[in-house]
């Protein structure tokens, strides 16, 4: 299944909370977003050439989680998600950035405007009990800049989107990006360079990401909360337990979706 | 219920006043404060009673509370003094917004007749950190910071020391943590930026900041004082836009400066042209924002902002 091209070209504002002069409180700034779709798409249709598969999957409304692997020197792949879901479902959807983003000038602004939050349990519970979509990497910015031998290999696995998930009785969409762990292959980190809280820098082994297409493979829905009272969020078993369950369903997708592939060009 | 109103003479206080005197569930109104009310009293004379006084003494704090507060039934007690000019400093500024606040807190939790105690306090005391949520609750850390300025340190000071004597007797304590109240007069810093024609903001930050309207403030501490609840809340206001909005909102121009540059800019102009403002007290701010949750004073207190913002006027820079 191939997604067409923009199937909403107007981002839809019925997630859009005004707080009155048109931005969110965390900044999200609807025109802005439309904005940068529009400029930026083609990286995503003509230099990326991405493909979706099964974007049927994620809800139309209420709260819902998406949750995918991550690669690549720069988080393209996130930009790429974003950009297939709010397209495929008209949806807002609200990325979920690692806690040294707002301390970066010029940055922290622009990915404000475009809809991104702090992974902050306060922002990220906002966020879903006023029923909005977001999109999380549990790897967090240890998948960044993973070397080219651990490709597809998920890193250290972070629990918060389960206990999110079953406190405000989320969906969560197992989402398997094939091709940006390619795409712009690294070479090692700096990490003396701890300029603005950032952890570490990628140094890619290209200037720029190579033009491999990109897959998007979306799963079933995970309900992680059928059978389970929103207070199984403070049992560290039960969270644990359904982090796994979402890893599990990602590995196998991710799996699935590199072995359906037909080359890395193609 | 009859009110003692400290702080009584601010435009707030004063806002205060007549929003009480205009209810009918009050009865009594004794303001307080250290300077003369100045003309015009409010008109319903019969229920109004202003005393001039100094709360950081022990002697006057025991005479206000057990002659006029208690020849009036006073039963609630609104706090809202700090020391607005933020250039001052020294044993005298803390007095006042520290010892008036601890003399104030024991005198009423010794009276006989006093069931509640509110203290005004603001959302400058939480530390903005970028790994923190944009989204301040009342949970969220403060400022303890020992190199803070002395007028951020008090104002922890003077709401740490009232948050821990909320459940340390019959009393109930609220403390209301107010958005920055974008007026004149009242001590906000941002109506000192915003006082100058041009705005100097930090080059590639860009934060969301959230400001209130003096009747949403009255509005607020009202139903603080006509709730029985204990507890902290946080009291946010209706208007909530990036600083580069802000500063076109007011007719300002907005120019953005490197980080480093801008202290020194300031601390120039201060020093040149006696303006108020100070940006290491803003820095953080000015950076990462911060958006109080009011979550909590929606539900315990009913309280929900309405009231937009009036942009400040062309006033003068030197506040």
């Amino acid at each position: 299944m191939q997604i067409t091209a923009s199937t909403h070209p107007e981002a839809a504002d019925h997630d859009f909370h005004d707080e009155g002069h048109g931005f969110d409180m965390f900044g999200l700034h609807p025109p802005t977003l439309r904005r940068t779709i529009a400029r930026g798409g083609w990286l995503c249709d003509r230099y990326f050439r991405t493909r979706s598969c099964g974007a049927s999957e994620i809800p139309r409304s209420g709260p819902a989680i998406l949750v995918a692997n991550h690669g690549g020197a720069l988080p393209i792949d996130a930009a790429l998600l974003c950009l297939d879901a709010g397209r495929a479902t008209g949806r807002i959807v609200r990325p979920i950035a690692d806690r040294f983003v707002p301390a970066l000038p010029m940055i922290s602004t622009w990915f404000a405007r475009l809809g991104v939050v702090v992974g902050t349990h306060a922002n990220v519970g906002r966020l879903l009990a006023r029923g909005e979509l977001i999109a999380i990497w549990p790897e967090g910015a240890a998948g960044i800049a993973k070397p080219a031998r651990e490709r597809y290999q998920m890193k250290e696995w972070r629990v918060g989107h389960a206990e999110l998930a079953l406190r405000y009785r989320a969906p969560v969409v197992p989402v398997a990006i094939v091709g940006s762990e390619e795409a712009w292959p690294v070479l090692g980190r700096i990490t003396r360079l701890r300029r603005f809280g950032v952890p570490f820098v990628p140094v890619p082994l290209t200037p720029l990401p190579l033009p491999l297409r990109h897959y998007l493979y979306y799963g079933a829905p995970i309900a992680l909360h059928d059978g389970l009272d929103p207070d199984a969020a403070d049992d560290p078993g039960a969270v644990a337990q359904a982090a796994a369950r979402v890893r599990l369903a990602l590995a196998n997708l991710l799996r699935d979706a590199r072995q359906a592939r037909a080359g890395r060009f193609v | 219920m009859n009110v003692l109103v400290t702080g009584a003479t601010t435009p707030l206080g004063r806002a205060i006043v007549d929003h009480l005197l205009a209810s009918r569930a009050v009865g009594h109104v004794l303001a307080v404060g250290q300077e003369h009310w100045g003309p015009g009293l409010p008109s319903d004379g019969a229920r109004f009673t202003y005393e001039r006084t100094d709360l950081t003494r022990a002697r006057n704090v025991h005479d206000l509370l057990h002659g006029p507060a208690r020849a009036h039934g006073i039963d609630t007690v609104l706090h809202g003094v700090l020391h607005r000019a933020v250039r001052d400093r020294g044993d005298r500024v803390h007095a006042v917004n520290v010892e008036a606040t601890r003399l104030l807190l024991l005198g009423c939790g010794r009276h006989p007749g006093i069931r509640r105690f509110v203290l005004r306090s603001g959302a400058e005391v939480y530390a903005l950190r970028p790994d923190e949520p944009n989204l301040l609750d009342e949970d969220h850390p403060l400022v303890f910071e020992p190199a803070a300025p002395q007028w951020l340190r008090d104002r922890v000071e003077a709401d740490v020391l009232t948050c821990a004597q909320i459940a340390a007797g019959p009393m109930s304590i609220a403390v209301l943590r107010c958005a920055e109240i974008l007026a004149g007069g009242i001590g906000s810093q941002l109506w000192d930026y915003l006082g100058s024609r041009v705005c100097l903001r930090p080059l590639g930050f860009d934060p969301m900041i959230n400001v209130m309207s003096v009747e949403d403030a009255v509005a607020g501490i009202a139903a603080g004082l006509a709730a029985g609840a204990r507890g902290v809340f946080n009291l946010p206001g209706f208007d909530t836009l990036p600083l580069s909005r802000l500063i076109a909102w007011c007719g300002r121009r907005d120019v953005p400066v490197p980080g480093p540059l801008i202290a020194p800019l300031y601390w120039l102009r201060t020093r040149t042209a006696g303006f108020a403002f100070r940006y290491d007290l803003n820095l953080r701010r000015f950076h990462l924002g911060g958006v109080l949750d009011g979550a909590r004073a929606r539900a315990v207190l009913g309280y929900e902002p309405r009231h937009a913002v009036v942009p400040p006027p062309g006033h003068a820079a030197a506040s």
